[in-house]
């Protein structure tokens, strides 16, 4: 072909006929792309385009890629798995996007396809459906591996293995988790087993169902008993349902729909008599939010999950909204704020916490250039990209105020891998959840109030 | 990273990869390549041969050294938002692209000027330099993603261009990789109006056929002391037009002054930035002043009066930086926003005589209710710069021919007013034909002449910028030539 000569005659683009090579039920959402026109307002939000500079490696390209499938122009294969599986689900695109399109949505509905097209073998399929399926649903087990983990820590042999560098023979970023895992306390819903409700401090003016999530529950739940404090002590009797189960979010960003919905039924059920389901994991409540998503082909359940969606409220903004004590004790300290992307981007709440950690007197905030980029932590992205997540967790840090003495943020994905980015970069903030630090503000309060020190 | 070897039988992509180091800066198979297929023009999509991600000027060099050589058509791309269709790959060329090159160089303050290299986002510069007081004054809507290499080839604009001049009357001086891969430097130490002929001038806006430019000294400027924004809903375009006449012949030069219709607020208003725009009106201004602080509130009071003159519904001035930013956001994700209520569309970046608004506008009308397509209007009134959107759905047989129709014809409009077929957008694949509304076959060929000095084998993003030789006049020199 001459090049001085042009085809205008080529198939106009994007002439959809079916949906292609998308052969399974629930495929990306032809709705969804149809609003994307490729106008690249989308690059320069996205982490893995920032490390890359290449273009399928952006959710413009990813759109695109999506919709090809649909076209039959490129097949489901281990070449299209990439780039759908390097995005971190952040939903920064979302938010840069001038038409809404709900990128990340898409890039979880052909994960969907690419898990049914190949699924996982090997080791790597082992540990996979070990963990998402063996695991995190059952709280039992999780609390199981939780005892093991806290008989690691307190045994001694946590030392050990540290000692006798045994603990080298993981992979490089594991050890670098291991180094960094909380300590691991009594899981709440152990320990409110036995009660039907926690009973507010004085007057009772709501009632309100709290999440307690699968790995929050077991690494955290010094900040499950927090965002319980908070609660009571602002007149909400709390209510655990005990057959609640993993949100499942972990499942959906891996593929795994048909899981993803097992779950979202168990939930759904679990919290039929709630008003309001408490997330305190922007994770956990941005997936709560789009269960409606997962059942696109069961109207039945649909509008359940729709129902139950409209109760679901991150902890920060239910505080907010409802009114909460204004601490009066000082904790004076410097702190800066890091948005995950599932509260900033996945729900669009970023005034609320930063309000609620400015309303504790001696608390100076420090801005974050950049606060609401990614930290790289995206559920189990870390573990399963640990490259691709280094290097977001680098130039994460490298925006982390030099003088501040804590990092205050809403999920414990990215508390996680801040404390790995402190640790890793040499610097000494603590990592903190918000409603921790209300908690400690209320705390100081009470026992200055009862003529005690504080700590 | 660790480096991969490259796994192909294709000779020319080994040999392009040695030269960028490797598998992770080359991408050849054709699931990555897809992504490259178009950029913010989407009506013409080709597959590319290979893209490479250089990491110096000196790898540019090499590359294009070698697709000279071996005669492969190559190109350079930014960050693809060009809306003419600049970086399509139309004879599967090779892309060269300039993202791994996006390190700001050099800021000399005392001297207001920075040195770029071509992938460094355009809007990033001003957030480099805006906390000693210093911008950069080129504002193209896309300067949230768009590379500051992509707006020398197209000579960018952008609204605030108004007062401050286009991307050329930025840029102080160049390092540019020709087309047989020689570097060349022009006036890199970014004295002003250098002797000799105006290659700066020449080079920017060449939308990419006469070098590739790897390295770029920009004029930055002072922030201004204040800045105001009004907004301004009139009932009727013709009022909301005149106003802009007069805000001009009054002697205010505005820093902005961009109009929307009626389908365009629908637009901005269905998308991810509303501002609560009134549905009913038939058109906004929005328009900003800024300068040393005396004089401003004058200015503004002046506008109010204008716009009330020309019976406006209601006007007001941004209370603070928030408003006047969600305003703006609104304004400049305005394109991308038409996705909120059409599956595609196609903008079209005429340019007018101010004067001519209402009669173009209304002209614009009659070519939307010819093709049944909805055309909504977003532009910058104050240079008479318009971009009429097409909204259509590619999946309708017939509708991309009848986009594409209809957008012709409005540049037709605008050439037969005593305009010009593009304003900032550039040329590319888009408006090649409608050159000819303005140039004749001579002129056109006189063009040619000056790439064929830089671009002899027009390996260089061919079929770009000049129409096709369907037309007998380029045909009839090739014939000549060869009998030669």
């Amino acid at each position: 072909m001459s090049v001085r000569e042009s085809d205008l005659k080529q198939a106009p683009a994007c002439t959809v006929t079916s949906l292609g090579n998308y052969l399974w039920s629930d495929p990306p959402d032809e709705s969804k792309w149809a609003d994307c026109v490729h106008c690249g307002m989308c690059l320069e939000s996205c982490p893995t385009y920032e490390q890359t500079g290449q273009e399928q490696h952006s959710p413009r390209g990813r759109v695109h890629l999506i919709k090809s499938v649909a076209e039959g122009k490129l097949e489901v294969n281990e070449a299209f798995a990439d780039p759908v599986f390097a995005c971190l689900d952040c939903r920064a695109c979302t938010t840069a996007c001038p038409a809404d399109v709900d990128v990340g949505g898409l890039i979880e509905e052909a994960r969907g396809q690419i898990r049914q097209a190949m699924p996982l073998t090997g080791w790597k399929g082992a540990v996979s459906k070990f963990f998402l399926e063996g695991v995190f649903p059952h709280a039992n087990r999780l609390h199981l591996l939780g005892s093991l983990l806290k008989f690691y820590q307190k045994s001694g042999l946590q030392k050990v293995a540290r000692k006798t560098r045994l603990i080298h023979i993981m992979p490089e970023h594991l050890v670098e988790m291991e180094a960094i895992l909380p300590e691991v306390k009594q899981p709440v819903r152990k320990k409110y087993k036995h009660a039907d409700v926690i009973k507010a401090k004085g007057e009772t003016k709501r009632t309100v169902a709290l999440l307690t999530g699968c790995v929050m529950d077991v690494m955290f739940s010094d900040i499950n008993e927090a965002t319980i404090n908070v609660l009571t002590r602002n007149g909400n009797d709390v209510v655990i349902p005990q057959n609640q189960t993993c949100c499942g979010a972990l499942h959906v960003h891996a593929g795994d729909r048909e899981t993803g919905r097992k779950l979202a039924k168990q939930n759904i059920e679990a919290f039929k008599e709630a008003e309001k389901v408490i997330v305190n994991a922007a994770g956990c409540g941005c997936m709560l939010k789009e269960y409606p998503e997962l059942f696109r082909e069961d109207h039945e359940w649909r509008e359940k999950a729709e129902q139950f969606a409209a109760k679901v409220e991150d902890i920060s903004k239910y505080l907010h909204d409802t009114g909460y004590e204004k601490p009066k004790a000082e904790i004076k300290t410097r702190i800066t704020y890091h948005d995950a992307c599932h509260l900033a981007h996945g729900q669009g709440i970023r005034e609320e916490p930063r309000d609620i950690l400015l309303s504790i007197p001696g608390v100076e905030m420090v801005h974050m250039p950049n606060a609401d980029r990614c930290c790289g932590s995206a559920g189990i992205y870390n573990i399963t990209h640990s490259e691709m997540a280094g290097a977001v967790l680098k130039s994460k840090m490298e925006h982390v105020p030099e003088d501040v003495e804590m990092i205050s943020m809403g999920n414990p994905g990215c508390m996680l891998q801040m404390a790995l980015g402190v640790l890793k970069y040499g610097r000494n903030q603590k990592i903190v959840h918000t409603v921790q630090l209300l908690d400690w503000a209320y705390q100081k309060e009470d026992r200055l109030k009862e003529g005690k020190s504080w700590r | 990273m660790a480096v991969k070897d490259v796994k192909t039988k294709d000779q020319h992509i080994e040999n392009l990869a040695k030269i960028v180091g490797g598998a992770q800066s080359i991408l050849y198979k054709k699931e990555d390549l897809l992504a490259y297929d178009c950029d913010g023009f989407t009506i013409h999509r080709h597959l590319p041969k290979a893209v490479v991600f250089p990491k110096s000027a000196e790898e540019v060099a090499q590359i294009v050294k070698y697709c000279n050589e071996h005669d492969l058509p190559f190109l350079a791309r930014g960050a693809g938002t060009g809306l003419s269709g600049g970086a399509i790959p139309l004879n599967g060329e090779v892309i060269i692209s300039l993202t791994k090159m996006k390190r700001l160089l050099s800021v000399d303050l005392e001297n207001r000027r920075a040195v770029v290299e071509p992938g460094f986002i355009n809007l990033k510069l001003t957030h480099s330099i805006s906390n000693k007081g210093y911008y950069y004054a080129p504002d193209p809507s896309s300067q949230y993603c768009c590379t500051i290499g992509g707006n020398v080839a197209e000579n960018a604009g952008g609204a605030h261009c108004l007062k401050y001049g286009v991307t050329t009357n930025h840029i102080l001086g160049m390092e540019v990789v020709l087309p047989n891969g020689e570097m060349i430097e022009i006036n890199t130490n970014g004295v002003l109006d250098p002797p000799g002929y105006d290659l700066l001038g020449l080079l920017t806006g060449s939308e990419g056929t006469l070098g590739i430019v790897t390295k770029i000294t920009v004029r930055i400027l002072k922030n201004p002391e204040a800045k105001q924004t009004v907004l301004a809903y009139f009932d009727k375009v013709s009022d909301a037009s005149q106003a802009v006449s007069d805000i001009i012949s009054a002697g205010i030069v505005p820093a902005a002054l961009e109009m929307m219709d009626k389908t365009a607020i629908e637009g901005v208003e269905a998308a991810a930035f509303p501002v609560g725009h009134p549905k009913d009106i038939e058109a906004l201004l929005l328009i900003e002043v800024d300068g040393i602080s005396a004089g401003i509130d004058e200015q503004i009071h002046e506008i109010l009066e204008v716009c009330r003159r020309r019976n406006v519904r209601e006007v007001k001035v941004a209370q603070d930086e928030k408003e006047r930013e969600r305003w703006w956001a609104n304004r400049k994700t305005g394109f991308g926003a038409m996705g909120a209520i059409s599956p595609d569309y196609l903008v079209q970046d005429g340019v007018i005589p101010r004067s001519k608004l209402p009669e173009v506008l209304e002209r614009i009308k009659q070519i939307s209710e010819k093709y049944g397509l909805r055309i909504a209007n977003i532009f910058h009134a104050g240079d008479g710069n318009l971009h009429p959107l097409v909204l259509f759905d590619a999946r309708k047989p017939g509708e991309t021919e009848k986009a594409l129709a209809a957008g012709s014809e409005c540049l037709q409009v605008c050439a037969d007013v005593g305009g010009s077929i593009t304003g900032e957008h550039g040329v590319g694949i888009e408006k090649r034909e409608e050159m000819r509304f303005i140039f004749t076959d001579e002129e056109i060929i006189a063009q040619t002449n000056i790439r064929d000095v830089f671009n002899p084998k027009n390996l260089l993003n061919a079929g770009k910028l000049f129409p096709t030789p369907g037309r007998c006049v380029e045909v009839k020199r090739n014939e000549k030539e060869k009998m030669k």
